[in-house]
């Protein structure tokens, strides 16, 4: 009796474990898929299996998160523009889920931006008033949330890159987000091992504009 | 004990090998054809897998017992089935049902044209309106480059498909606007009293539209406002013809915005020379408010308008020029609009609105004063119901109620005489859309109107199809009747006039293909009930007259060929008649030109940070009478055709600022409009004529703006 009261607890202990391990487990992997996806196909597969970890839990925001990148990755390999648009509501939908969960993480809001910025070079002429606005504010708002998040430093930079070459002025004040997104690669730890941790190289590219 | 604990461990893992399951299928769409990257998994379990190329998959799960299986992707309807998991392999063939809401499914096209930022299907985007040259960011200026609309010239409104400029008629967030249009001097046109700036989205409809709008007989104007303003800023415009100044506020769940504008041409005029023989030219004085507030899942959104304009000027006699008249003319305009919008829940929409209108003209013509003043309220609710993807039911109600009086000063006995009425017409309308599948869409509906003053009641119906047999390709066919009360001019002597009616059928065929556009449109409409001069006389009114229109137009529009060149073409071909007001006999009417053409050009240079914009538009010579012809001659003659080429430029030299230069009929061509004849033959028993023409052949405007914000990137580019 004792014994299987034991054996009970343990079982018990042993699957609050596992299902964490098998959480890590699960997303390290595609997170790596993620990241490392060529083609639309790949991402796919990659996407699935993240929205079915999301479907899974319901307290976790990171499937939501890497869903959402994997959708952006779709839609910048995707030539088809309406397609594209497919992908980032898809992408936008995944986002909003993730803030219904932690509505203060900053990764989560940078992102966002990301999106919207990524939807402006859909068709920049048209929808450039809009969506720089849109994705300006929503980078201010990540990096208010957490002004060590590198990588709504890099996506700022990269929109005031985009705004000085659109207007041919020195390219000073992206140059300095730029230089600081880079120190908080190098400084910016987080506690949470699923934590995003892309950026750097495209960051260390948008350098190469400022020598 | 120990031999205990191992065989309960042992069995506890030899249990969950054997409750393993293997689950392998296949997954097809409507059609049979395999889909590869669809979603399968256990719900609520990581257990899954992606599709293969031939639509095959297969998985493993350790899950057991009751269960669903879902399979998901995009475009497709989630298919979820109970399962029972027990470790015995599980075949299935899935088959995923299309979604209709998709980006590529068919849209009623028929006779509409929307333009707004967000959809890409759409063939004009908010941003054209502002920066088509020649139309001085007016929003009616624009349009008129879109096919289905009639250049004229003095009159800056939309006459669409052989029906008169108030036929029309404007709508902001679904509420009627009465009177949508700025004051003018005679013969000088109007410019809309709306910005385009303040509009998320238009929707302009030649014909056919939705029962949800009333009181329209020709053409529906659709402006649906901003929604909430994301970030606070100052906007200061300079002008050539005054300034502006502008201010957005934003907090959390509301954002206001309030703009004045003043308004004075005089320092223009003294430098270019006009037709008109001003005594004082325009001056006005606007302000407008906005404020937003978001409310739960609705939005409040309110817009309210005010502005008083002024000027006064000479009318010269035809037979004698020296002698002349004084006309002078005061305006004060209000208008107030509320509405809210909200999700009741996932298939219940609800709109609901309240406008107010006053428009007051003081005119005195040689210090003889007469007065006019027009009040009206529009209430009206909707509810959206969406039953399905598939289907989608539309229903609500609405009253327009509206009070007009015109008074003026008799030179004889010194009384005032007084013309006027009040008329409330209380409306109801049910639309069904339904999605017989990606291909084909149906719209059904019915408009029910009961009018106070007429006190006549009748029932509209209005019918949409489109059908998509192809990619990209689409055929669409729209009928309906329409009716609307005769001009305030004619009510006001006989209130019990009816509504003037018009039946419209439309077919088309358009093609959007990514970043090209092209479309063709035939249709044919008909005019009952129009208000006619009994025996040529002013007083006896009556709805006995008739007409009609019929015509084919094209539309062409680029914007991919060539890099950072968009382009569009339009070409209206209209034959109509009507039998109305003093027309001896049907006839052309003054406005109806035979053939409209008009080619729009925009190009960003980007060494020059600047768009360039031309725009050149035709229009065939105008029916008028010449009196000294006998009266079987009636509109037989032809004005001499209407050209203009225009041009703009807005530069961006900083992010904050844009200096923005526009000129039309750049090379000075003399447009005229028609013919005013001499109320009296001169001495020799012949009627002598005076063209109607262009105030002044160039029209020249300059503005500067800048923005102030703490963002940096953000200019008013849609505001021009």
């Amino acid at each position: 009796m004792k014994t299987g009261i034991v054996i009970f607890l343990m079982s018990l202990t042993l699957t609050t474990f596992a299902n964490d391990t098998k959480y890590l487990e699960v997303m390290t992997k595609n997170i790596e898929a993620v990241y490392k996806g060529q083609t639309i196909e790949e991402l796919q597969q990659a996407v699935n299996a993240l929205d079915r970890v999301a479907n899974a839990e319901k307290t976790k925001w990171e499937p939501y998160y890497y869903s959402a990148f994997g959708n952006v990755m779709m839609a910048n390999r995707e030539q088809d523009a309406i397609k594209k648009d497919g992908y980032l509501d898809l992408a936008l939908t995944a986002v909003e889920k993730a803030k219904t969960i932690n509505k203060n993480e900053s990764e989560i809001i940078a992102m966002e931006g990301f999106i919207h910025m990524i939807r402006l070079a859909v068709d920049p002429a048209t929808r450039g008033q809009k969506y720089s606005i849109m994705a300006m504010h929503t980078f201010s708002k990540a990096m208010e949330l957490n002004p060590e998040n590198p990588r709504a430093l890099s996506l700022a930079a990269q929109m005031q890159f985009g705004t000085a070459r659109f207007f041919n002025t020195p390219p000073t004040e992206a140059c300095i987000t730029v230089t600081k997104a880079l120190e908080k690669f190098e400084t910016y730890k987080s506690e949470n091992p699923l934590a995003p941790v892309w950026g750097k190289g495209m960051t260390e590219a948008l350098k190469k504009n400022c020598q | 004990m120990i031999k205990s604990v191992i065989a309960i461990i042992l069995s506890v893992i030899a249990f969950s090998l054997s409750a393993q399951t293997k689950i392998s299928g296949l997954v097809k769409d409507d059609k049979g054809e395999a889909l590869p990257g669809v979603n399968v998994l256990i719900k609520n379990s990581y257990d899954g897998t992606s599709s293969g190329i031939d639509g095959s998959f297969s998985f493993l799960t350790e899950e057991k017992g009751k269960q669903v299986i879902v399979a998901t992707f995009v475009g497709y309807k989630t298919f979820e089935q109970e399962i029972y998991l027990s470790g015995k392999e599980l075949l299935f063939s899935i088959q995923l049902k299309e979604e209709i809401n998709q980006l590529d499914a068919v849209v009623i096209s028929a006779g509409s044209f929307t333009a707004g930022e967000e959809k890409r299907r759409t063939i004009l985007k908010a941003i054209d309106i502002a920066t088509t040259a020649g139309a001085t960011a007016d929003i009616a200026g624009a349009l008129n480059t879109l096919p289905g609309t009639q250049k004229v010239g003095e009159s800056g409104r939309l006459f669409v498909r052989g029906g008169d400029g108030n036929e029309t008629r404007t709508f902001i967030d679904g509420m009627a606007v009465l009177d949508a249009y700025g004051p003018a001097a005679p013969n000088t046109p109007s410019r809309g009293r709306f910005l385009p700036f303040m509009f998320k989205g238009t929707s302009f409809s030649t014909g056919g539209y939705s029962a949800e709008y009333g009181q329209a007989l020709s053409s529906a104007l659709v402006l649906n406002s901003k929604d909430k303003a994301e970030m606070n800023q100052t906007d200061i415009g300079l002008l050539s013809v005054g300034a502006d100044v502008a201010h957005t506020q934003v907090w959390e769940k509301a954002s206001w915005t309030g703009k004045v504008q003043y308004t004075d041409i005089r320092p223009y005029f003294g430098l270019i020379n006009q037709r008109v023989d001003w005594k004082t030219p325009p001056v006005a004085i606007e302000g407008s408010t906005a404020y937003r507030q978001e409310v739960g899942k609705g939005l409040i959104k309110f817009f309210g308008n005010f502005n008083r304009s002024s000027f006064s000027l000479y009318n010269h006699d035809i037979l004698d020029p020296r002698l002349k008249q004084q006309y002078e003319l005061t305006n004060d305009y209000r208008y107030g609009n509320l509405s809210y919008q909200a999700a009741l829940n996932s298939t219940w929409d609800l709109r609901s609105g309240l406008s107010y209108t006053l428009s007051q003209n003081k005119v005195k013509v040689d210090d003889v004063p007469l007065n006019e003043i027009e009040k009206g309220i529009h209430a009206k609710s909707v509810l959206e119901h969406f039953v399905s993807d598939r289907v989608e039911f539309r229903f609500g109600g609405e009253i327009i109620d509206r009070s007009y009086e015109a008074s003026r000063v008799d030179e004889g006995t010194n009384q005032t005489q007084t013309l006027s009425f009040r008329e409330s017409i209380a409306a109801s309308f049910a639309e069904a859309e339904m999605y017989a599948s990606k291909r084909l869409v149906a719209k059904v509906g019915g408009r029910y109107e009961y009018n106070t003053l007429s006190l006549q009641s009748a029932v509209d119906p209005r019918i949409s199809l489109a059908y998509k047999p192809g990619k990209k390709g689409q055929f669409a066919f729209a009928y309906g009747t329409f009716r609307q009360s005769p001009k305030n001019q004619y009510v006001r002597v006989i209130n019990q006039l009816t509504s003037e009616r018009a039946a419209h059928y439309i077919l088309n065929y358009q093609v959007i293909n990514d970043r090209k556009t092209f479309r063709i449109e035939g249709y044919y409409k008909r005019y009952a009930d129009l208000v006619k001069f009994e025996n040529g006389n002013p007083f006896l009114l009556a709805n006995t007259g008739n007409g009609y229109a019929k015509g084919i137009e094209l539309f062409w529009r680029d914007s991919q060929t060539i890099k950072n060149v968009d382009y569009w073409i339009s070409y209206s071909y209209l034959d109509t008649k009507r039998d109305y007001l003093n027309y001896p006999s049907a006839a052309a009417p003054t406005f109806a030109s035979s053939h409209n053409f008009s080619v729009v050009y925009k190009h960003f240079v980007k060494a020059i940070k600047s768009q360039l914009g031309f725009t050149y538009s035709y229009s065939s010579g105008r029916p008028y009478y010449n009196p000294n012809l006998p009266i079987e001659k009636f509109q037989s003659e032809r004005t001499p055709s209407y050209q203009d080429l225009s041009a703009n430029v807005s530069y961006l030299p900083r992010n904050w600022l844009i200096i923005y230069l526009s000129c039309t009929n750049l090379v000075g061509r003399d447009n005229v409009f028609g013919y005013e004849y001499s109320a009296q033959p001169n001495t020799s028993g012949e009627y002598i004529s005076r063209g109607v023409r262009q105030p002044a052949s160039r029209f020249l405007f300059m503005g500067v703006f800048i923005t102030l914000s703490k963002n940096k990137s953000v200019n008013q580019l849609p505001n021009l």
